[in-house]
């Protein structure tokens, strides 16, 4: 019993850090201008889509090809921001509500054209398999566990710790403060979608490796980011974080002991209760 | 150092600053009083570049800033510290007081940042907590220190004594008057207009978007209409 709940929690920790990444970048953006950008899943299935494409098709190795993805999806983002949204920026919110849900099918559309709509699966070839007592942990698992990790902790180093990651925190508590210190706000949203959609195209390549990218992942993606923005509180880097583990280990344990069908709804079900006891989230601060 | 000419402001086709001319020299406390809504904040907020200039000019050491981006007033050497105090209220003081200090680049800040929280020991104690869990007097202090931060040229004060308990706008008061002393040029927006005139080299004097009248602090003091308006005499 305890062995498999340890199981079930290793297998939860990969798909939870790809719902950090997700929920990471969803909550920078929101954090700076204020929009649910919901084309985040879809442009994270880009990048993953692209690493497929560049590593069976080009025939690059998969490691050469991540770069360029991550490469693609900044540039991406950085288009994004600058064509889609930032032209609605001053305009009413439910403009850019509906520049994101516009977004959203217009990528959808451009991964179907570019990349078919077979499921495809980005051939790592890793698949040497760990034992650490009676719990198994596929190599892959666990390097996608520690590219999360890394790249959450490289996340928060910029944020805290550098000029800019100070000045993207400033622009988001208050942008008219973080003018009068000096603040560029025009190059910082850039800034923030850049990095927003690296860690967006990472998650997507980690579950084109783990699992599968097919149409309409990157939407179903998004949903579970938004709901562990709030489930770990609205506005919090720590608490997506948490919000993210909980929920991939929630769904991985849901699958493990009572059935792979209803994951989604158990995992549901507990965010539920949890903001039922908690409604401003587990990190977030009380109203 | 500082000029204005014929300055005017609009908020959405409604003109409320209608053509007004200041001039601040460097070293100099220049105060402008007048009642609330009389326009005052919105020629500092054109200055700064909060808000854009629908007419006029504004030149800084002889350069035009009239059309200049937020950031880039704040690299010539403007900083404003605003109404509301404006805390990133989030962040830890020390952070707070690092954005300051955001345009530098020099091997300084460490030595400013530690002259800061001499200045102001409250900041030295409350270094870590979060900037919106401080008082009103304590972010007053934290927003006046962290403008201090920036090395400014010119410093703009946005009514630093609203909203606060007139024990603690005293401590305002003084505060302002050391770093006046400190040698560093102020413009003043202040609706407590005896505190300002008591502090101001010179003055102006704003109704309805204009200023009526201007001069030196003492002499706006003595008179008649200004103390019977606004001095409560």
């Amino acid at each position: 019993m305890l062995i498999e709940i340890l199981q079930q929690t290793i297998n939860g920790l990969a798909i939870g850090g790809v719902y950090v990444l997700i929920a990471l970048g969803l909550t920078t953006v929101f954090g700076i201008l204020g929009i649910a950008h919901f084309a985040h899943g879809s442009i994270s299935m880009f990048g993953g889509y692209l690493t497929y494409f560049l590593a069976t098709s080009q025939g690059l190795p998969v490691l050469a090809a991540i770069p360029v993805a991550l490469a693609a999806g900044i540039l991406l983002g950085v288009l994004v921001e600058v064509l889609a949204y930032r032209p609605v920026r001053n305009a009413n919110h439910i403009n850019a509500f509906i520049v994101a849900l516009g977004l959203t099918m217009m990528v959808e559309g451009i991964n179907l054209q570019l990349f078919g709509h077979e499921q495809v699966v980005i051939p790592t070839g890793l698949s040497r398999v760990f034992r650490f007592g009676g719990i198994t942990v596929p190599e892959l698992r666990l390097y996608v566990i520690v590219a999360a990790i890394v790249l959450v902790v490289a996340m928060m180093i910029f944020v805290e710790r550098t000029k800019t990651g100070q000045a993207i925190r400033a622009v988001a508590e208050n942008r008219d403060a973080a003018i009068l210190m000096g603040v560029n706000v025009r190059t910082i949203p850039l800034i923030v979608f850049g990095m927003s959609t690296a860690l967006g195209v990472a998650a997507g390549i980690m579950v084109g490796a783990l699992f599968a990218i097919a149409p309409g992942i990157g939407e179903g993606l998004v949903v579970k980011g938004f709901a562990v923005l709030i489930l770990g509180g609205l506005g919090s880097f720590p608490g997506a974080i948490l919000g993210g583990t909980v929920l991939g280990i929630t769904e991985s344990i849901a699958a493990g002991f009572i059935s792979s069908a209803y994951k989604d709804v158990i995992a549901f079900v507990v965010m539920i209760l949890v903001l039922l006891i908690r409604p401003q989230g587990l990190l977030g601060r009380a109203p | 150092m500082l000029a204005v000419r014929d300055l005017r402001v609009s908020y959405g086709g409604i003109e409320v600053v209608h053509g007004v001319s200041l001039d601040v020299a460097a070293g100099e406390c220049v105060a402008l009083i007048g009642a609330n809504g009389a326009g005052k904040s919105s020629t500092l907020k054109a200055i700064c570049g909060l808000v854009p200039a629908s007419g006029g000019a504004i030149t800084f050491e002889g350069r035009d800033i009239t059309r200049a981006s937020g950031h880039a007033i704040v690299r010539a050497g403007i900083t404003m510290c605003p109404e509301g105090r404006q805390v990133f209220p989030q962040m830890s003081v020390i952070q707070n007081l690092r954005m300051g200090a955001y345009t530098r680049n020099d091997s300084e800040q460490e030595a400013d940042l530690s002259r800061m929280m001499d200045m102001f020991p409250i900041l030295r104690e409350r270094q870590s907590q979060a900037a919106g869990k401080l008082s009103g007097g304590e972010q007053e202090m934290l927003a006046i220190a962290r403008a201090l931060m920036a090395r400014p040229r010119i410093c703009l004060f946005d009514e630093p004594s609203l909203g606060l308990a007139p024990k603690i706008v005293a401590s305002v008061f003084e505060t302002l008057a050391r770093i006046k002393a400190m040698g560093m040029t102020i413009l003043l927006v202040e609706q407590n207009s005896m505190m300002a005139l008591n502090l101001a080299d010179r003055a102006y004097l704003f109704e309805a978007g204009q200023i009526v009248m201007e001069g030196a602090a003492g002499a706006l003091k003595n008179h008649p209409d200004v103390m019977r308006a606004y001095l409560g005499h």
